[in-house]
């Protein structure tokens, strides 16, 4: 019996310590990583345009602002979600109308109020949707009922959670909302209403408001120079930890990637990207790592199909055989020396959508076969067969084919490209004059349409009769693929897209978007299922080329620690550390 | 009352200079306008990467900006203001533009400031020493070096000092940092790299001019007769041969002066980080801000005008046989 109790008694004793041990949860954790030191990141692209981030139309604004206010949610490497300032989830109705997001209590604007489910409400209604402040991203917001484009509806729950409803299913909504950043509804009544005194308020301009929101807190930025935030000890996520780590986050802009790279080497800034001819110098430099990572921006050959294109390439299977022309092993492996992707889908490689056994591979493997391509073009009455068997492409009348293949002189990729199209396109004997335009002129005259002898101002898509001031028959450029919302990609790729300046048309493309903005497309397995169809339906037109995604390089100082590699490797900034 | 006519002669240029300025500002106004493209070109990536609508965003833009009104009415709406001295608000980067421009002349001025002083000092005695030890070894390797200064293109140059000075020997910082005290050792330090790079090529240029003007006057009767008349070699060459090869250097000279302010320092700035008033000009044609780039203009415009009037009555006392009656 004594035995019995001292086991008891030992047990309790043991169950208490562990308990012990095991709230030791409670208490706030030692900080992981030695707080200090001034992160400098070199950028070369151009600056940010305003502070007051919500009249802004380019990323850099709203990326300079994110570093003192957070988005509703992110995304890590393998795009699962990271809460931000939502304290779980968003919430979608079975209908797939009504969407509950809940945020956390613990946000604070600068004046030490709380950051409520009003001022992200006052903020969509009396700001985005305003009519006096054209915020240019409206559309994000907006959806079509009986042929009119109306707002979302939000609507305040409690002091945490609110509601915006929807009259027809999105599923792709809910990333609108994931990026939803807020405004203190406190300061920006003073100036509502007068889209010029809010876009001189100084409150914005300074971001004076951001209280607890972001890692860091607007310390100066100067114009053309620099842009410096610093240590925000109260920020919501790292409070526990006490990160972040760095005292300063600067971003220094350079005029040149040269300069950068060489400040870069001289150990005088942090990180900059490095081009991939620099990268194994780089590699090779005992104070700085590189990291090789991919991007959703790929390169495509656009083929057009308006009426002062060739009349080729209207028809599908000439785009298949002048893609099946082009190696893209080549591209990726010889231009872009090993730091791209053959591109097959309007999706990247690594979004969850993507499915390799959906797309049809032009310019790899079997489908990289000059003799198959020289053959269809043959079929369809572009060739001419020579005395020793081969096939020389012409035009219809037998006659030289000469295409037109244009894209931007400042990039040295899309040149180098553009020179091995040709080489490749002059094997089937078509002979293609590159035009090498600065980017202004290229949208002015080969991009931008409009019906002839019409008034109405030139577009990017003026309809199936418009036409561009100069011809082209291909032009290599730049886009950004889809990671988690393949609608994106709807302003390109349909009849009436607002992006859509090369002329492609295809009933069943038009129809798969929209079935992917419906209801069905809220069951997971059904979206999948859409985007694949629409991926393999679209590597199988062949609108354009798709060429290659490109990898990007990330050059650090060595001392940087708690980086993650991958697509999307900014997600934790707010923990990285000089060791 | 001895140079009456000068006053004269001053106000009469400051007027032609308003009517000029306007003339100017009228056709960059027209231009800017009538370019190939919208301020909202550069959102393009941006936009299809988010999967919106160009058209929309641009009238939004433009609608927000008055640039959606006739142009007529916005010449005058741009116009009343500048009488008014508003310059406007630069869109391209959230804040009005004589604070833009009150922010960044300073970064140009010191670098141009440093470089002419730099340029001229050296230029002037390098060519005189030159001239006068004329085919020796010396103006030989003179000779040879101004002609290579001629030559380097600025950014070349520029970004081969950071390789050497910076990347190698860690002597001097790759780029221009805005934090340095103004009037600090260390400011100067972090421009020593840019004047060099800016100064070199309108040194070797002073060399080529200060050495050929000397020549020139050096071959003349009245130094012969200085010479005849006894006076030491340096007030031969200091007081007669060089105040008279002056003139044409002082056009030169200010003639480069006009030219970096309107552009000439914008590469040097590129390449050195310096957030000058060349950066701010071509960032703001490429953003199409056009407050930034009229006002930008009217500046330039003035300034020069500016330079060569004085240079006009810098003649009337390097050479009193000057009038402009």
């Amino acid at each position: 019996m004594r035995k019995a109790r001292l086991f008891v008694a030992l047990s309790l004793i043991l169950a208490a310590l562990f308990t012990s041990i095991a709230c030791g949860g409670t208490q706030p954790p030692k900080p992981a990583g030695k707080q200090g030191g001034i992160f400098i990141n070199g950028q070369a692209g151009g600056d940010a345009e305003t502070l007051n981030w919500i009249l802004a139309a380019d990323a850099s604004s709203s990326g300079y602002a994110s570093h003192t206010v957070d988005s509703l949610a992110t995304f890590n490497n393998k795009l699962e979600l990271q809460l931000r300032c939502l304290a779980k989830d968003v919430e979608i109705s079975q209908d797939g109308l009504v969407y509950t997001v809940t945020i956390r209590d613990d946000l604070k604007w600068s004046n030490g109020s709380q950051v409520t489910a009003e001022d992200y409400v006052y903020t969509l209604g009396n700001l985005m949707f305003s009519d006096w402040m054209n915020y240019p991203y409206k559309s994000m917001w907006q959806e079509e009922v009986a042929g009119n484009k109306v707002f979302v509806t939000p609507q305040v729950v409690n002091a945490t959670t609110f509601t915006i409803t929807r009259q027809t299913a999105n599923p792709d909504f809910v990333y609108s909302i994931y990026d939803l950043q807020p405004y203190p509804k406190y300061i920006a009544t003073k100036y509502e209403g007068d889209v010029k005194t809010f876009t001189e308020a100084p409150e914005f301009n300074n971001l004076t408001y951001t209280g607890n929101l972001g890692p860091y807190r607007f310390k100066e930025w100067n114009r053309n120079d620099k842009y410096v935030v610093e240590r925000n000890p109260d920020y919501y996520l790292g409070r526990p930890i006490g990160a972040p780590y760095f005292d300063q986050y600067v971003i220094k802009l350079f005029g040149s990637s040269a300069t950068m790279q060489a400040a870069l080497e001289a150990g005088d800034i942090t990180h900059c990207g490095i081009e991939p001819e620099k990268v194994n110098k780089f590699m090779g430099l005992k104070n700085i790592d590189v990291y090789t990572v991919p991007t959703t921006g790929y390169t495509l050959l656009a083929y057009n199909q308006r009426a002062n294109g060739w009349e080729g390439l209207k028809k599908q299977a000439i785009r298949q055989a002048l893609s099946m022309s082009i190696n893209k092993e080549t591209v990726s492996q010889s231009i872009l020396l090993g730091f791209g992707q053959p591109a097959f889908s309007f999706l990247s490689p690594n979004s969850p959508l993507y499915d390799d056994k959906s797309v049809v591979k032009y310019g790899v493997g079997p489908l990289y076969d000059k003799e198959k391509a020289a053959e269809i073009l043959y079929q369809e009455g572009y060739g001419v067969k020579q005395e020793n068997g081969t096939i020389k492409a012409t035009n219809k009348d037998g006659g030289l084919l000469q295409l037109v293949l244009v894209t931007d002189q400042a990039s040295q990729a899309s040149q180098d490209i553009a020179l091995q199209v040709r080489k490749e396109l002059l094997a089937l004997g078509i002979e293609t004059r590159v035009k090498l335009v600065p980017w202004p002129t290229l949208l002015d005259q080969y991009v931008r349409n409009k019906v002839p002898g019409s008034v109405k101002e030139a577009g990017y898509n003026n309809g199936h009769d418009a036409v561009s001031a100069e011809s082209w028959d291909m032009m290599l450029i730049g886009l950004t693929g889809g990671l988690l919302s393949p609608t994106s990609a709807e302003v390109v790729f349909t009849t009436e897209g607002g992006m859509n300046y090369f002329g492609y048309s295809n009933p069943e493309v038009d129809e798969l978007f929209r079935r992917l903005k419906t209801k069905e497309a809220l069951d997971k397995n059904m979206r999948q299922q859409l985007s694949s169809k629409l991926s393999l339906l679209l590597s199988q037109d062949q609108p354009f080329d798709f060429v290659v995604f490109q990898k990007a390089n990330q050059g650090f100082q060595k001392n940087v620690v708690g980086i993650e590699p991958g697509i999307s490797m900014w997600y934790n900034y707010y923990l990285w550390r000089f060791e | 009352m001895g140079k009456s006519w000068l006053r004269v002669y001053i106000i009469k240029r400051l007027i032609y200079a308003v009517i000029i300025a306007l003339g100017i500002l009228t056709i960059t106004f027209v231009l800017v306008r009538v370019g190939p493209s919208s301020p909202a070109d550069k959102y393009l990536a941006n936009l299809a990467a988010k999967g919106q609508d160009i058209a929309q965003v641009t009238a939004a833009i433009e609608a927000r900006y008055g640039l959606d009104k006739p142009i007529w009415q916005q010449y005058i709406d741009y116009i009343g203001n500048l009488l008014r001295g508003n310059l406007g608000w630069s869109f391209s980067t959230s804040m009005p533009v004589i604070d833009l421009i009150k922010t960044h002349w300073i970064y140009s001025f010191q670098l141009i400031l440093l470089s002419s002083i730099f340029a001229a000092v050296l230029g002037i005695l390098i060519g005189i020493y030159s001239a006068v030890k004329q085919y020796t070894k010396t103006d030989y390797v003179f000779t040879f070096l101004s002609f290579i200064g001629v030559s380097i293109p600025s950014f070349w140059l520029g970004v081969m000092l950071i390789l050497v000075f910076s990347v190698k020997l860690g002597i001097f910082k790759s780029y221009y940092d805005t934090a340095l005290p103004l009037f600090s050792l260390e400011n100067l330090k972090a421009l020593v790299l840019p004047v060099m790079t800016l100064g070199t090529g309108m040194l070797a240029g002073y060399v080529r001019y200060t050495r050929s003007s000397m020549l020139d006057n050096l071959r003349k009767g009245f130094i012969t007769t200085a010479r005849a008349k006894g006076l030491p070699e340096r007030t031969v060459i200091g007081k007669h041969a060089f105040r008279n090869a002056l003139l044409p250097l002082v056009t030169i000279i200010m003639f480069d002066l006009g030219s970096i302010v309107f552009g000439g320092a914008y590469l040097t700035e590129i390449v050195f980080g310096i957030p000058g008033l060349g950066q701010v000009s071509f960032n703001a044609i490429f953003a199409h801000d056009y407050p930034v780039v009229m006002s930008i203009t009217l500046i330039g415009t003035f300034m020069v005008l500016f330079i060569n009037m004085a240079t006009d009555i810098a003649y009337t006392y390097l050479d009193p046989r000057i009038r402009y009656d």
